[in-house]
């Protein structure tokens, strides 16, 4: 009975503990948790993205990517590996962390033999190359580019999740408020809900595998729904490797220009 | 010699993806495409303008830091009969690290941030067998050329050196409907060491713009008129060039001014080639891009020309269907060259294009081809 009591007691006291811990926390918090996740200095991927249409039908595209942590900023190189018709292609990016100062992107079209610099700003608010996902939602996007709140803490597929509303600053953003639930185990989302102007559910993000690899949480598919369309992009992350040995000279316009 | 060329094109038709990425490894990457082109005149005679078809292949080869690039084209032309056959374009060796890039062999060179137009970019001449009618990779020739490059992050210097120039590709034969005329040529200069090009150019990259510096010892590569036969003189070009980016806009201006150019008559004189251009990425898969470029010479009654271009871009249903409108404009003579294009992508390889060649001229460079315009269709599958 003494037992049973002080295990209650423990219980009691862990409770208040996380209660206390839970109403420390903003919105804000729990989004910096998340974009400062542990995911190594460099990192190499393969991804495959799967459009799917309401009427069953699929197109596919394929990408290499690699990413360098430089302090607060990154530096990213993607190359389509398929379809044909755009294999070759590739984007170079500098992500800098410092809110206003514009990203810088270079775009190498193998068929004009020639790389652009192409605006650092405009795309962020378009759908990657035909997908549901918009560029902003493939890189990081800064945590004061939204404001935050922490609307409330429950289970979501057996995760303990943090459920935080973000409103963008910019007006002009495509969704007009987002709702995350953010996995407490892994600091990964395991929903996102994106609202339109008219504060209608427009897309839904759905988390559907993460794993750790080389210690480092991981998303291994997603799939992003527009559920306005029924239009969807699944995309599964293969052979992802952390602690990659690459040298800072991959990141440029040259070896943009070489290819893979 | 040539079916085993053909042969190797046809093994380049079997896809498969890239090797092992171990870098000690043999890498073979493949990629390619069959297209069939077909184009109509919409004026009298409403003949077929174009009709060809062919298998494009690219090979890459690499082993550790060296390897070798090749594309070929295997053609049918049922109209330009002596463009049917194998087409070697593109054949270099590379050698390739951290820092340094050196490529020898048959290689296309882009110099400048001008879009379509040549300022600065004047390495690789161009093939005008159908004018501008045709894809933009296609009408840009390779070099046999040395490329030499040094990288480190921010800045890349280039040199270049051309032992035997490679001249335009005018079609003067008037069984071609894309014929300027029979004009005769004159010889292009002799294979001699002295005769070589070479140059150089410096590019910076920042996270606000990017600038380069350029110079080239050089021929004009498009004949010029003198007496009446096509000539080709020496020449030498000093340009520079920067992007802009500033939020969705991109401001890209290029100079270079050419000394001792040969003008039409058989003058030599400087002249100075200005171009401004700016691209707007507006969103929602919307790109503008308009630029004007203008020539003096320093020389002659009409000193001053201007060309200007204007391209208007769409994607639509998840970038299935693109639709593009890109026009030249002879703003000295009012002439004006657009290509209407719609691309539907089937599937993932195969793509159904069609578009409208419109011609509308009284003087100046389309004038030859006010009666040009033109219907296409185009099948293109990918791999």
């Amino acid at each position: 009975m003494k037992k049973i009591v002080i295990v209650a007691l423990l219980a009691m006291v862990n409770g208040a503990w996380s209660m206390a811990n839970a109403q420390q926390l903003t919105g804000r918090d729990v989004i910096q948790k998340v974009k400062d996740r542990p995911d190594g200095d460099t990192r190499y991927g393969e991804l495959e993205l799967v459009l799917k249409k309401k009427n069953g039908t699929t197109r596919q595209r394929k990408v290499t990517s690699w990413a360098m942590d430089e302090g607060k900023d990154t530096k990213k190189m993607m190359f389509f590996t398929y379809p044909g018709d755009v294999k070759g292609t590739g984007f170079l990016t500098w992500d800098y962390d410092q809110i206003g100062k514009e990203d810088a992107k270079w775009l190498y079209l193998p068929a004009m033999k020639k790389t652009r610099r192409i605006s650092g700003s405009s795309s962020k608010t378009d759908y990657f190359m035909g997908t549901d996902f918009t560029y902003d939602d493939m890189g990081q996007r800064h945590v004061d580019e939204d404001k935050h709140k922490l609307l409330r803490e429950e289970n979501r597929n057996g995760h303990k999740c943090w459920v935080v509303e973000s409103v963008p600053v910019d007006k002009h953003e495509v969704y007009s408020r987002k709702v995350s639930w953010i996995r407490q185990d892994c600091l990964i989302a395991d929903h996102v809900e994106y609202y339109d102007k008219l504060n209608k559910l427009h897309r839904v993000l759905t988390i559907q595998e993460v794993k750790k690899i080389q210690g480092f949480w991981t998303i291994l598919k997603m799939e992003m729904k527009n559920v306005q369309t029924e239009h969807s992009t699944t995309i599964t992350v293969k052979n992802s490797q952390y602690g990659v040995k690459v040298d800072k000279a991959l990141f440029t316009v040259a070896k943009l220009e070489k290819g893979l | 010699m040539k079916s085993v060329l053909i042969l190797a094109l046809l093994w380049c038709l079997v896809p498969r993806s890239a090797m092992a990425q171990d870098e000690d490894s043999l890498r073979v990457a493949v990629k390619g495409f069959v297209d069939t082109y077909h184009a109509l005149r919409t004026e009298q005679p409403n003949n077929w303008m174009s009709s060809r078809s062919r298998v494009r292949g690219e090979v890459t080869i690499e082993k550790g830091h060296a390897g070798a690039f090749v594309t070929a084209n295997l053609v049918h032309n049922a109209i330009l009969k002596d463009r049917s056959g194998f087409q070697l374009r593109e054949a270099y060796a590379y050698y390739s690290d951290n820092h340094w890039d050196v490529r020898a062999g048959q290689q296309i060179i882009t110099w400048g941030v001008a879009d379509a137009l040549r300022l600065t970019d004047i390495i690789s001449p161009m093939d005008y067998t159908e004018f501008l009618a045709q894809d933009y990779d296609d009408i840009r020739m390779p070099v046999g050329s040395l490329r030499l490059r040094y990288s480190r992050q921010k800045w890349s210097l280039e040199a270049v050196a051309i032992p035997v120039s490679t001249f335009f590709n005018l079609p003067t034969d008037n069984e071609n409907p894309w014929s300027v005329g029979p004009i005769p040529i004159g010889p292009e200069p002799s294979h001699k060491a002295y005769n070589m090009e070479y140059g150089s150019r410096l590019m910076v990259f920042l996270s606000g713009i990017d600038f380069s510096f350029s110079a080239l010892h050089t021929w004009n590569k498009q004949p010029v008129l003198c007496n009446g036969v096509g000539e080709y003189r020496r020449m030498t070009m000093l340009g520079a060039d920067a992007s802009v980016p500033m939020g969705k806009f991109v401001v890209r201006g290029e100079v270079a001014e050419y000394f001792d150019e040969l003008q039409t008559g058989g003058a030599r004189a400087a002249s100075t080639n200005a171009l401004i251009g700016i691209d707007w990425y507006a969103g929602n898969d919307w790109t503008l891009s308009a630029q004007y470029a203008h020539k003096y010479v320093a020389l002659g009654q009409h000193r001053n020309t201007g060309l200007s271009t204007l391209r208007i871009s769409k994607e639509l249903l998840h970038n299935t269907l693109a639709l593009q409108t890109f026009a030249y404009i002879d703003v000295t003579n009012g002439g004006v060259f657009n290509r209407l294009s719609a691309d539907y992508a089937l599937n993932d390889q195969l793509h159904a294009i069609v578009g409208y060649d419109l011609f509308h001229a009284d003087s100046g460079m389309f004038d030859v081809y006010k009666k040009n315009s033109e219907l296409f269709i185009k099948l293109k599958y990918s791999f």
